[in-house]
């Protein structure tokens, strides 16, 4: 079986570019992700991406990007997989690599959130659940991760103000991450008294909107052009039913899950291996639910282990090391790619004051819908 | 938007699910094979029209078209026959609702196509007073 090695890498900051277009923003980090990988023309592109044929009219990403970094030639698509779009762009390029296609792929990740209204933006976040029964009725995404919220809340009788540790841990790592959309650190009264969304969520429980993109360019041992310092040791994914409630266990992430199982599998490693982990915390309790999924928490516990402090960077596994979706920001189908960045970053002792000591192996974990898609990626340092 | 909303008519105005002709297992939004037994073999059913309420939130995350009806009460409600579904509760505040409360499908106006000027109708939910 190939390697797939991280020759480059590169991420705009997150937040509001109101002077850059989503074209712009998919070029800068795919420019700048080629340079860093010393590669001129990789044999294939991969760009993730939810929605900008909604947000921005644009669909053909793939040529469009090509053509605009002076790549007519190279084969380019794009993959779409709601808020998993990043990773599952990385898993396909995985994949290609793998199966000896191609040496060297060009991945970027990219959403242009700024250029739609806010309720236009409500809406396009929402274009993963149901057409028909849900956006028809005018039901956001984050309305029913409410209900999710509300029966995890009762059925482990977890308070409102417990939840809240999960985006204080975010905004705390974001502090000093320059990419990051929010670099301010907030309490927990903050959280219970920001603007309310959709009961119980808070504003400070919802990832903020904010565009960004992040590249990076994988490559077999025959395509590196210089000695990569990480691998990719696995890259999996899984589904789960569209609707939470149409589940056996509402309370089970289990896309995550299977994905988890099939990534240490065939990485050879068990949990115990990781050292830290960038979560899908897209919504404090989507956040405790990830990490019980991913078998850091007991069914239940996820609060509790995170109020111990066993989540900080200095703890047992640090998540969102760079703020997570929560405090970097979560432009949508670039996220997946963020957190392949900020993982390589952390295991090439590159990530300054976000350095987790002796990264070894980091997971990934994102997510499309409540966990209807999911994808694991595990990294690894190599030598 | 009007030809899906023709096409789905029926499954807005009469909560026209899916029965299994193998398991008699029941299922709103309708399927493409049963969910319990994995049969193709499956009869359109209209579900009953009374439930109960698991969950319900106040969102102010609102989608474009329904501004005016901000704030919206949305629950997760499990019919009489035990399918689940989410949908609007109308006709309630937020602090009249509890969770357990008994209610009914109703007919309503669901959002009116601001250019068109299309009004698209489907169910909604309120409270049964005892
Ligand atoms: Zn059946």
């Amino acid at each position: 079986m190939k390697k797939v090695l991280i020759a480059g890498a590169s991420l705009t900051k997150v937040g509001d570019h109101w002077n850059k277009s989503l074209l712009d923003l998919a070029v800068e980090a795919g420019s700048a992700a080629l340079k860093d990988a010393g590669i001129a023309i990789p044999d294939q592109i991969v760009v993730g991406n939810m929605f900008s044929g909604f947000s921005s009219l644009q669909e053909n990403l793939g040529a469009i990007i090509a053509d605009s970094l002076m790549l007519q030639g190279t084969p380019a698509l794009k993959v779409e997989s709601s808020g998993a779009s990043g990773a599952m762009a990385c898993n396909v390029a995985d994949s290609i690599i793998r199966s000896g296609q191609a040496n060297s792929v060009l991945v970027i990740g990219v959403e242009k959130m700024r250029d739609m209204e806010p309720n236009d933006a409500v809406h396009a976040a929402s274009l993963g659940e149901s057409a028909s029964f849900t956006q028809f009725f005018g039901i956001s995404q984050t309305a029913m991760c409410a209900l999710l919220t509300h029966l995890y809340m009762q059925e482990f009788e977890i308070s409102r103000d417990e939840l809240s540790v999960f985006p204080v841990i975010a905004h705390k790592n974001a502090v000093p991450a320059e990419h990051a959309q929010f670099r301010k650190a907030i309490t927990i009264t903050d959280v219970s008294r920001s603007m309310p969304v959709s009961d119980p969520l808070r504003l400070l429980d919802c990832a903020p909107v904010g565009d960004g993109a992040a590249a990076v360019v994988l490559c077999s041992e025959n395509g590196q052009t210089k000695n990569a310092e990480a691998e990719i040791s696995a890259s999996a994914a899984s589904t789960d039913s569209l609707n939470f409630f149409q589940r056996d266990d509402m309370f089970d992430f289990t896309a995550t899950r299977r994905a988890l199982a099939k990534a240490l599998a065939f990485a050879g490693l068990s949990i115990k291996d990781i050292d830290f982990a960038e979560i899908n915390d897209s919504y404090s309790s989507v956040a405790a639910l990830s990490v019980e999924a991913l078998g850091f928490s007991k069914r239940g516990e996820g609060v509790r282990d995170a109020k111990e402090g066993k989540f900080d960077l200095n703890g047992k596994i640090p998540i969102s090391t760079f703020g997570g979706l929560k405090g970097r920001g979560n432009p949508i189908g670039a996220t997946g790619v963020y957190q392949i960045v900020e993982a390589y970053r952390q295991l090439t002792g590159t990530a300054g004051a976000n350095q987790v000591k002796n990264a070894k192996t980091g997971l990934l974990h994102n997510m499309g819908g409540i966990d209807s898609s999911a994808a694991v990626h595990i990294l690894r340092r190599v030598g | 938007m009007s030809i899906a909303y023709w096409r789905e008519r029926n499954r807005y105005y009469r909560i026209l699910g899916s029965k299994c002709k193998e398991c008699s297992a029941e299922f709103f939004p309708p399927v493409y094979k049963c969910r319990k037994c994995n049969s193709e073999k499956l009869a359109e059913q209209e579900m009953p029209k009374e439930g109960k309420v698991m969950a319900y939130t106040l969102s102010r995350d609102i989608i474009t078209g329904f501004e005016d009806q901000e704030p919206m009460i949305i629950g997760l409600i499990e019919l009489q026959n035990g399918v689940k579904m989410v949908a609007q509760i109308a006709d309630a505040s937020a602090d009249q609702l509890a969770v357990g409360d008994k209610v009914k499908a109703v007919f309503r106006r669901v959002s009116v196509n601001g250019e068109a000027g299309q009004i698209f109708y489907g169910y909604k939910f309120v409270k049964i007073d005892k």
